[in-house]
């Protein structure tokens, strides 16, 4: 066995034995894993390396961080709770469509920013409710709303895996939606019913209403208490639709939003809701920055390399099987970061398929990232935003659309060529 | 726009010092003295 | 006091402690490495003179002119326009240190993105710098990042637009100088940088202008010349005269869909006949095991021997890796053979030089035996 083997089973170990047996906290097990490796693997400058990795990361920090204050305003100005009882009462009729719709409605800033936390702390966050009143059980209101983010993080038009994947072989991001559209959107609409249509069949409907708050919303008015969300989706919208003017990128949309929420609705410290909601978002800020020194470090030793290397080391008849295993695997430290590292090498052993098919299903795999612990950052917020201490349950439910996902996705490599033929 | 960045990342950071001097929990407060390096260094303009 | 104000204390000044130690590394990089004005040098300028919205920027990178006595063509050598592409970066400091033009002028710009020479990519395990041994002591180099320093252009987009195309491209290759022709004189610093170089080859009427790179080894376009169909001719005389040489060069037409590349686009908005030349670098690739100065240097590295055996390579991986000294002879070969090959066609405005390294001198002496001592 190589070095790089056993640094990477050191680097493993140290991060289960600290994560497990000692009950430390994810970031601080992978800050302790890479130095580990840091030592182990003789690494000139270390603490340089370990700093340096974690830069990977400081644009999704300030977008993570500034989302999480933009929800918790919301939250605090009472406007979500009143948006609930607001659609709730509207769509009680229909609970059917109205699963499959809540569904695109969460996928839609994923849709629009190619970040599936952008997607579940805010639209995933105002769903949540409504689906709790719908008689879903947290855990599988959850389970959805991850699964939707990452199915929007993939959707056109935005898809940022994929223009990494494009990016590392020099294929423009040009042509993509068709193919993603259909790669995502049957999916959100099996998974909605899925998790939906047995329970929101036998709603009781006036119990249901019964229990909303419209007080706020009588108060304030649906305009006003709303009009954070709208102005949010309004900027998102922009800063796609002309970056020249309009180009503010998320922190500061967000930021923007987290203000507005203030002078919107009931009155709340502002201060203290913002540092609420850092406390609450630092274990995943600082797992993002324990992941970026671990990341960092197998680079540097070679363990990437390894790792790689014998991913693509299987013969051409595995090849798929390796696919569905090695870029989700890779992808519980990263999702962009398995997009660039395993989906480029991968995307090249495909030359032959139909390449934007491929990219775009690689993508998708690449997605499923987000839901494989530690970092399962789709999984973790989509339990913060239902209100669940642990995300563990909601992994568990996860694992079969999981695998329905990768199928799916690797279907669609398979047959690239014919699926581009009916296109 | 790169100046409102730097803005908006000295918000986060110094809600992140806060929360290291505010909190009971050790875990926490190691996981934000982690968070806080690359933040600074960047408002610093270093890294 | 209570415990948890002396943890916090202790976790805060950890955090300070470590801000220290890796700042000070970081800062480390800023200083620009040594370039010895060689004898064919006749001026250094800077790029904002023929761009004044660089002055003053990091983008603002130094412009070797070499004129010689006779008129002639004249020729651009970018070199660093990706700073973790060291083969392109030394091969036009050796232009610079060696070559004395007869006819015509040599514009070198060694760092092309001078930004990038100041960082290093996050989570790419990187070395900072390399060192080259030469007859009168050691030369360092800095090896940087592929883009442009965030602290001189932040924050990306979520999407990068290519400006006169409108192509899209991932954020972070807004920061990709090799993305942002032509450039944009009120654009973000790399399309200010960009907008420098066109402005040069504009105003000084260049004939070709050569973009020195290296590809990783997995990478498709690699030990190849790209070439605008403006310059095809060229190009593929360069490759018959590389043959000769016993120098294996593919020739690849600039693609037309894929915007913002300086093959593409210089041909498209300047009179000048671009190419690009790549070569193989180990220490740039996905597939690389260790990193570091060593893999830097020699190419050495196992996993790629490994992946040549299982057929992902598009160029021959060995044992023996591919060195620095061989990455930087095929480049300065090339240029010599564009140089031959465009006076046999145009003998009526030569560009014709002497003191070009050879490629064998090269193999043998290695890259230091051709560096200068510090003046
Ligand atoms: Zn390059």
């Amino acid at each position: 066995m190589s070095q790089e083997f056993w640094l990477f089973v050191l680097m493993i170990g140290v991060f289960a034995a600290g994560c497990f047996a000692l009950k430390w906290p994810v970031s601080v097990s992978m800050l302790l894993a890479a130095t580990a490796g840091a030592l182990a693997g003789g690494v000139q400058d270390p603490v340089r390396h370990l700093v340096e990795g974690t830069f990977g990361y400081v644009d999704t920090i300030l977008t993570i961080a500034t989302a999480m204050m933009f929800m918790t305003g919301f939250r605090d100005s009472g406007a979500l709770e009143a948006l609930t009882a607001a659609v709730i009462k509207k769509f009680h009729k229909w609970p059917g469509v109205l699963m499959v719709l809540l569904t695109f409605v969460i996928m839609v800033p994923g849709m629009i920013t190619g970040s599936s936390t952008a997607s579940v702390l805010t639209a995933g966050a105002v769903v949540a409710p409504m689906f709790a009143s719908m008689g879903i059980s947290t855990v599988d209101a959850g389970a959805l709303i991850s699964i939707a983010a990452i199915l929007g993080m993939i959707a056109p038009p935005v898809n940022i895996p994929a223009m990494i994947i494009g990016g590392g072989i020099d294929m423009p991001y040009v042509g993509f939606e068709l193919p993603l559209v259909l790669l995502t959107f049957p999916l959100a609409v099996v998974f909605a019913l899925w998790f939906g249509w047995r329970k929101v069949r036998h709603m009781d409907r006036t119990k249901v209403l019964a229990s909303l708050d419209f007080s706020t919303l009588s108060r304030y008015g649906g305009w006003r208490l709303f009009s954070p969300i709208i102005l949010i989706f309004v900027l998102m919208v922009l800063d796609k639709v002309v970056p020249r003017v309009f180009g503010l990128g998320m922190p500061l949309i967000f930021i923007i939003g987290t203000v507005s929420t203030w002078v919107t609705g009931k009155r709340f410290n502002i201060v203290q809701s913002a540092k609420k909601s850092i406390e609450d978002v630092l274990p995943v800020l600082g797992i993002l920055v324990g992941v970026g020194m671990f990341i960092q470090i197998m680079t540097a030793t070679g363990v990437r390399g390894f790792i790689v290397v014998n991913a693509l080391s299987v013969p051409p008849a595995l090849l798929y099987a390796m696919i569905a295993i090695s870029i989700p695997l890779f992808g519980a430290i990263s999702a962009f970061g398995s997009a660039s590292v395993l989906g480029v090498p991968f995307m090249l052993a495909l030359l032959g398929r139909d390449q934007i098919i491929a990219a775009a299903a690689l993508s998708l795999i690449a997605a499923i990232g987000d839901f494989m612990p530690p970092t399962a950052l789709a999984a973790i917020f989509a339990a913060k935003v239902v209100g669940l201490e642990k995300y563990g349950t909601v992994l568990k439910k996860l694992v079969i659309p999981t695998l329905i996902i990768i199928v799916y996705a690797i279907l669609f490599i398979v047959f690239s060529k014919q699926i581009r033929a009916v296109l | 726009m790169f100046y409102v960045y730097l803005v908006i990342l000295a918000v986060v950071l110094a809600l992140t010092v806060w929360v290291l001097f505010d909190t009971k929990k050790l875990s926490l407060q190691i996981t934000a003295a982690m968070v806080i390096v690359p933040l600074l260094l960047r408002l610093l303009m270093i890294k | 006091m209570q415990k948890h104000r002396i943890t916090a204390i202790v976790c805060f000044a950890g955090a300070l402690v470590a801000s220290a130690l890796a700042g000070a590394s970081f800062l480390s990089m800023r200083k620009p490495d040594l370039i010895v004005r060689g004898p064919g040098v006749t001026e250094k300028k800077m790029l904002s003179e023929w761009f004044s919205g660089l002055k003053g920027t990091a983008g603002d990178t130094e412009v070797y002119v070499m004129r010689g006595s006779d008129d002639g063509a004249s020729m651009l050598i970018l070199g660093g326009t990706h700073p973790n592409e060291p083969a392109g970066h030394l091969a036009a400091i050796l232009f610079i240190e060696n070559v004395v033009p007869r006819t015509g002028t040599l514009y070198v710009i060694p760092r092309a993105n001078a930004s990038g020479f100041t960082a290093n990519d996050p989570q790419e395990g990187a070395p900072q710098r390399f060192t080259i041994q030469t007859p009168n002591g050691p030369r360092v180099f800095s090896y940087g990042s592929r883009a442009t320093n965030p602290i001189h252009q932040w924050p990306d987009p979520n999407v990068y637009i290519h400006a006169s195309s409108g192509q899209t491209l991932s954020g972070s290759e807004t920061r990709n100088l090799n993305r942002g022709y032509p450039g944009r004189p009120d654009g973000t610093l790399t399309e200010k940088v960009c907008y420098g170089i066109v402005q040069l080859i504009r105003q000084q009427k260049v004939t070709i202008t050569v973009d020195l790179h290296e590809a990783s080894p997995e990478y498709p376009v690699i030990n190849a010349i790209v070439a605008h169909p403006k310059a095809m001719q060229l190009a593929s005389d360069t490759v018959l005269g590389l043959e000769m040489q016993d120098i294996k060069i593919s020739l690849e037409p600039s693609p037309v869909n894929l915007r913002g590349l300086s093959h593409r686009e210089l041909g498209d908005f300047t009179d000048t006949l671009p190419v690009l030349m790549e070569t193989a670098n180990a220490s740039q690739g996905r597939l690389r095991g260790r990193t570091d100065e060593a893999l830097v240097l020699t190419g050495k590295d196992k996993w790629y021997v490994r992946a040549a055996k299982l057929g992902r390579l598009y160029v021959p991986y060995d044992e023996h890796g591919h060195p620095l000294e061989e990455r930087v002879g095929r480049h300065v070969t090339a240029i010599s053979e564009l140089m031959n090959s465009w006076n046999l066609e145009h003998p009526e405005m030569p560009l014709e030089v002497e003191g070009v390294p050879d490629y064998e001198g090269l193999l043998t002496k290695g890259v230091g035996a051709y560096l200068l001592p510090p003046k």
